[in-house]
């Protein structure tokens, strides 16, 4: 059901949001009383009479009404609007929570965009239909539904000719508020435009210079800038109609009361007082009737976003815990692949036919040109996806009869891209877990990290990533290596963990990884081949297939791909020392 | 749609100030030109509130002069002309309203239409002045901040034009002809009335600055969570594998329940003042019943100026909370515009020299000589630099980050000036030529490579010649760039944002072939293959060899075989050459070069 996502926050908030719509009830009910004292009052004026005393109790009726108005409304202000806003909390909350569930199949196939999309925007319309749009449905109702009612009971042929206009008034809003949102986004998107154009522009200065591209430049900006500009300006065309509009339909409405209600008053059908209160019941129904266009947009949109929201929330994640899963207290470290096959989407195989044995302590290189399929391997052994095709065993678990926490919680995983999040180093490498500070110290020594961590301002409290100290390529490798390796685990994996560091300091780095860890099992994957030559095993993959195995010493010579990357990189390397 | 960048966070919003009001008077020149249409939306915003005012009024003599005749005769005088009949004066009264429609739209239209065209032409003028501002300039400030000038502070910008002009100017002039309508209908009503002003104006101000603070925490930690989000969804393999979904999730909650707290905020500020204006509302309807029951018996007002009255008051109040929302927006729109100046203010880089000497056409010889530079005083970044290099000849510079070897590449562009000593081009000295010229015959190609959104074809035809196709091709060809006809549409492949979809390898031979179309005498290659595995790489360098030929080139790189053939290789460390020769040379001199080659030879 489309409404399961809100409901418990309604249920949370039900003594509140019916106090609320009680409050509003109230000061709808006192909205309309103002005009019937004005129509007395009118009416003994009209007839040229003055009760002071009856004058006075009005006057301070009205300012009393006035006063439980003000309360009224901020009670419900508080009470509905901020029902509005728990249930925004927590539709958040239940979205970031199932999205840290979710597998990296699902981010494969979603964009960050859109998932984002979906925390802000979508999160938005459905507290504006549901907070919001409630309030105004309330309102409508019952404020529009009684000021119509008082108004035929009044006079019901006067009430039929006023409202000729609104119908046409309900149409058009609701018209151009569709429009509207529909402009707004074309120009959000060329806004967007615009703007990754200048960035991309200010990123290449330097090309533009020396080019002399500024011109080509400057004019594709122009062009994109007055691309906006038309797109910017259909929205204000909207816009700009809309208010005239509303105005035009009341004053219609207004004209209609005077011309028709103004015969009926000199016909003395209708007294002058019920006139002007007719004027304004017909202020008070102004809102109501704006609000109906309005409001439909407002459901309309607030449904299609709760049904995007459900629709993320019901993805299930395939890498879940079995029924029934394994739970061994203790791993070895053992991997084998026996004719393991992947693929993204059932199609294209990425791995196939993979068998490994990986023993206990042994540490395994593996490499190969890029596409081969390395990085989905070593995503593989913590279940950050699952197999299509074979088996893989850790010890003598087949993997998905583990449970996925558990089975990571013996296996350490740097993943390709050394990502840090906001926050200081210290966080980023504790990653909440509790370490003894000697262990830290070690592993900022092992990684290399203590000049870098001494230079910094603040030294492990700095705050990095990108509200804080930029930190370069071969700093964030060392710190996510750093953050791997705090916890002893069984097995390691490493995916191209030194691609920034110089080969001195990979060389050293790796070294002492073998003495902290004698008995971990290693998986290193990287492009360098000096650093695997110390490795026990090499894989070469290619084309999702192990094209080669076997020492490094084995591989010189007999494997093409092996022999000529490591000649071009004997030249290389030794400079960056 | 990522999370905004912390740039846009922290923008300052600043009070309103007269030297604010003053820094517009630097924007004067880019609003001059639409100077007559700001002045004509102006004159249209009287004429709208004058129709505006009109209805009320209009009200008021149906009443008075048909349906509560106040004489014997049914009359009204609406411009002097005497309308007797009820339903006459009820076209006239339709014909009005329909014409206050025409108008009020034309009006809003109008208006728009010239606060784009202003924000268009200054964030044309804006972007140009820009990309002429020296390189330094770029270095210095974060792109993202300089993006968020051109597109997010002209937005704001824009609000002024549309909103605070509009708004803030349209509705003060209404509530001013309200009052005076309503003095000029009955003066000693209208001052009673007018004590609820102050009243209006000291909420208005204390709201919006509440208001300010509570929208501004709002988009902080709106954007605060954004980032989270993201930056769970970027991370999500680390988290996933460390495991540490709990503790992200605390974190999560705790922004949440900030950003929860700041909207309640808002949410009260509203529920105070909201209110609080319909309760002044309220109180006005009392005001005039009371003092308009006197008046009537008095017979210094009649009963349908009793009901415009009520009309005004309504009419009055309607526009006072967005008042106080647009005087938010025009402090923000005055902080953008402050910015926006002090960019227009930086002296462009000085490039062009007016007097010139005879142009260049070729580059047959570059020499540095004794060249001292530095990007902050005291910080040496290059000492006593001297080389030279001929047509034909190749010079490969080697060091480790931070030796100085992009630095050279910024002085012999003109990015920067040297502190001390000469650059000479064909003899002549480096500062008194036109470095565009110098520029023109240059081509740079670097480590990332880049490439605009746009065609191939954009991104490597030369601006002064015509879009000759063969030579485009025959320039892709030379680069190797075959697959662009293979697996996409030529020259006609549309690059998007980033370069897709072409490799980093491919965009590489991309911007070579962009070398080989602007056929320049000197070639700058600094670390051109440095993120590349060693099949792209080795395809690269092939393609290098090739523009190479027949022209003077340089080249930086941190790995040795991308060097090695070249005639001269400078060996920097610590802003000095400490090396000068050639492979061999270098080799036999069994220096810093020969230890470094040794090592990877084990």
């Amino acid at each position: 059901m489309l409404l399961k996502l809100i409901l418990p926050y309604f249920k949370r908030n039900w003594l509140k949001i019916l106090a609320g719509l009680l409050c509003m009830i109230l000061v709808d009910g006192a909205q309309l009383i103002v005009p019937q004292i004005i129509k007395t009052a009118v009416d003994s004026l009209s007839t040229a009479q003055l009760d002071r005393s009856l004058l006075v109790r009005q006057c301070l009726f009205i300012v009393g009404l006035g006063l439980g108005m003000a309360i009224l409304r901020y009670g419900w202000r508080i009470l509905l609007m901020g029902s509005a806003r728990d249930v925004e909390k927590g539709i958040r909350d239940d979205l970031f929570r199932h999205v840290l569930e979710l597998d990296m199949a699902f981010f494969d196939r979603t964009k960050t965009g859109d998932i984002m999309a979906h925390a802000t925007s979508d999160i938005t319309h459905v507290r504006m239909a549901f907070g919001f749009g409630l309030m105004v449905l309330v309102d409508t109702v019952l404020l529009g539904g009684t000021t119509i009612a008082i108004m035929i009971w009044t006079d019901p042929k006067l009430t039929a000719l006023a409202m000729i206009p609104m119908p046409f008034l309900v149409w058009f809003t609701r018209r151009l508020g569709h429009k509207m949102h529909a402009f707004h986004r074309t120009a959000q998107e060329s806004f967007s435009q615009l703007t990754e154009q200048i960035r991309e522009s200010f990123f290449g200065i330097r090309v533009i210079k020396v080019f002399n591209f500024e011109q080509t430049i400057g004019q594709k900006i122009d062009q994109a800038s007055t691309d906006y500009f038309w797109k910017n300006l259909k929205r204000a065309f909207v816009g700009a109609m809309l208010k005239p509009l509303l105005a035009l339909f009341f004053n219609l409405s207004t004209l209609i009361i005077i011309f028709y209600g103004g015969f009926l008053v000199m016909e003395q059908r209708l007294t002058p007082g019920e006139l002007v209160a007719f004027l304004q019941y017909m202020g008070v129904l102004a809102w109501p009737i704006i609000a109906i266009g309005w409001m439909t947009n407002l459901f309309q949109r607030g449904m299609a976003s709760l049904k995007r929201l459900n629709k993320l929330l019901d993805a299930v994640p395939s890498v879940r815990s079995p029924d029934l899963a394994a739970r061994p207290p203790t791993l070895a470290g053992r991997i084998r692949f026996d004719r393991a096959g992947f693929s993204h989407d059932h199609q294209t195989p990425v791995l196939s036919n993979i068998t490994m044995d990986i023993l206990p302590g042994t540490r395994v290189g593996v490499t190969g040109p890029p596409g081969s399929g390395k990085t989905s391997l070593v995503h593989l052994i913590p279940r950050l996806y699952n197999l299509d095709a074979g088996q893989l065993f850790i010890d003598d678990h087949e993997i998905s009869t583990l449970d996925p926490d558990l089975l990571r919680a013996h296996v350490a995983f740097m993943p390709q891209e050394s990502f840090l999040f906001s926050g200081t180093l210290k966080e980023n490498i504790l990653m909440g877990r509790t370490i003894e500070p000697e262990k830290l110290n070690r592993i900022i020594q092992t990684c290399d990290l203590t000049a870098t961590i001494d230079a910094m301002p603040q030294g492990l409290e700095t705050i990095v990533g990108e509200r804080g100290v930029t930190l370069s390529g071969g700093q964030k490798q060392r710190v996510a290596m750093a953050r791997t390796l705090i916890v002893d685990k069984q097995i390691i994996l490493l995916d191209d963990p030194i691609s920034q560091l110089d080969t001195q300091t990979a060389h050293t780095i790796l070294e002492q990884l073998k003495c902290t860890n004698p008995n971990a099992t290693f998986i290193i994957i990287s492009h360098r081949l000096s650093a695997l030559a110390a490795c026990d095993w090499i894989y070469i993959l290619d084309k999702g297939v192990i094209a080669a195995q076997g020492r490094h010493e084995d591989l010189i010579g007999t494997n093409k791909f092996y022999t000529d990357s490591f000649q071009v990189q004997q030249f290389e390397e030794a400079h960056d020392s | 749609m990522t999370a905004d960048p912390p740039a846009a966070i922290a923008t300052q919003e600043k009070e309103i100030r007269l030297d604010n009001i003053i820094l517009l008077k630097a924007l004067w020149p880019f609003i001059r030109p639409y100077a007559w249409m700001l002045g004509l939306t102006t004159l249209l915003v009287f004429v709208v509130t004058f129709f505006e005012l009109l209805m009320p009024l209009l009200t008021q003599k149906a009443f008075d002069g048909f349906i509560l005749p106040t004489g014997p005769e049914s009359f009204a005088i609406l411009a002097g002309i005497k309308i007797t009949s009820f339903t006459n004066f009820c076209l006239i009264f339709a014909g009005i309203t329909c014409a206050a429609f025409v108008i009020d739209f034309c009006q809003s239209l109008f208006m728009e239409y010239t606060g784009q065209k202003i924000i268009l032409g200054l964030r044309c003028e804006l972007f140009a002045h820009m990309t002429g501002l020296p390189v330094s300039y770029y270095d210095k400030n974060s792109s993202g901040r300089l993006v968020s000038r051109v597109a997010g502070d002209i937005e704001n910008m824009n609000e002024m034009f549309t909103s605070v002009l509009v708004f803030i100017f349209k509705d003060l002039v209404l509530m001013a002809g309200i009052l005076g309508v309503m003095f000029f209908i009955n003066s000693q009503m209208a001052v009673t009335l007018f004590l609820v002003v102050p009243f209006i104006i000291v909420s208005v101000l204390a709201f919006s600055k509440l208001l300010r603070n509570a929208f501004r925490t709002i988009r902080q930690k709106i954007a605060e969570i954004n980032h989270s989000f993201s930056e769970g969804i970027i991370g999500i393999k680390i988290i996933q594998t460390i495991p540490s979904k709990e503790q992200f999730m605390k974190r999560f909650a705790r922004l949440n329940q900030e950003h929860f707290s700041a909207a309640m905020f808002q949410i009260k500020i509203f529920a105070m003042f909201m209110p609080f204006i319909g309760f002044l509302g309220v109180t006005s309807i009392a005001v005039i019943l009371w003092t308009g029951s006197f008046a009537i018996m008095d017979q210094t007002l009649s009963l349908g100026e009793l009901i415009a009255f009520l009309s005004y008051m309504k009419l009055f109040f309607r526009p006072l909370r967005d008042l106080s929302e647009k005087f938010n927006l025009l402090q923000n729109a005055l902080s953008s515009a402050e910015r926006i100046i002090l960019v227009l203010q930086q002296p462009k880089a000085r490039e062009r020299i007016t007097r010139t000497r005879s142009p260049l056409r070729t580059i047959d010889r570059i020499e540095f000589e004794n060249i001292d530079f530095s990007y902050t005083p005291k910080e040496p970044v290059l000492k006593q630099i001297n080389f030279s290099l001929e047509k034909g000849k190749s010079i490969g510079i080697v060091g480790q980050t931070g030796s100085g070897k992009s630095s050279i590449i910024n002085l012999l562009t003109g990015f920067y000036r040297p502190d001390a000593g000469r650059i000479l081009i064909n003899h002549i000295a480096h500062d008194s030529m036109d470095i565009t010229d110098i520029r023109s015959r240059t081509a740079l190609v670097m480590q990332d490579p880049f490439l605009f959104s746009g065609t191939i074809r954009e991104n490597i035809t030369p601006r002064q010649e015509s879009h000759k196709d063969s030579r485009l091709e025959s320039a892709l060809e030379k680069a190797d760039c075959t697959f662009l006809s293979e697996k996409f549409a030529g020259l006609d492949t549309l690059i998007r944002e980033g370069g897709n979809p072409l490799s980093s390898g491919e965009k590489q031979l991309v911007c070579i072939a962009r070398a080989f179309a602007f056929d320049p005498d000197l070639i700058i290659f600094d670390e051109a293959t440095s993120y590349m595995d060693s099949q792209s790489e080795q395809r690269v360098h092939g393609a290098m060899k090739k523009l190479m030929q027949g022209r003077l080139s340089i080249i930086i790189a941190h790995r040795l075989s991308t060097i090695r053939d070249c005639d001269q290789i400078l060996l920097l460390r610590d802003g000095r050459i400490r090396e000068k020769g050639s492979h061999r040379e270098l080799i036999d001199l069994n220096g810093e070069y020969h230890h470094l080659l040794k090592k990877e030879m084990i």
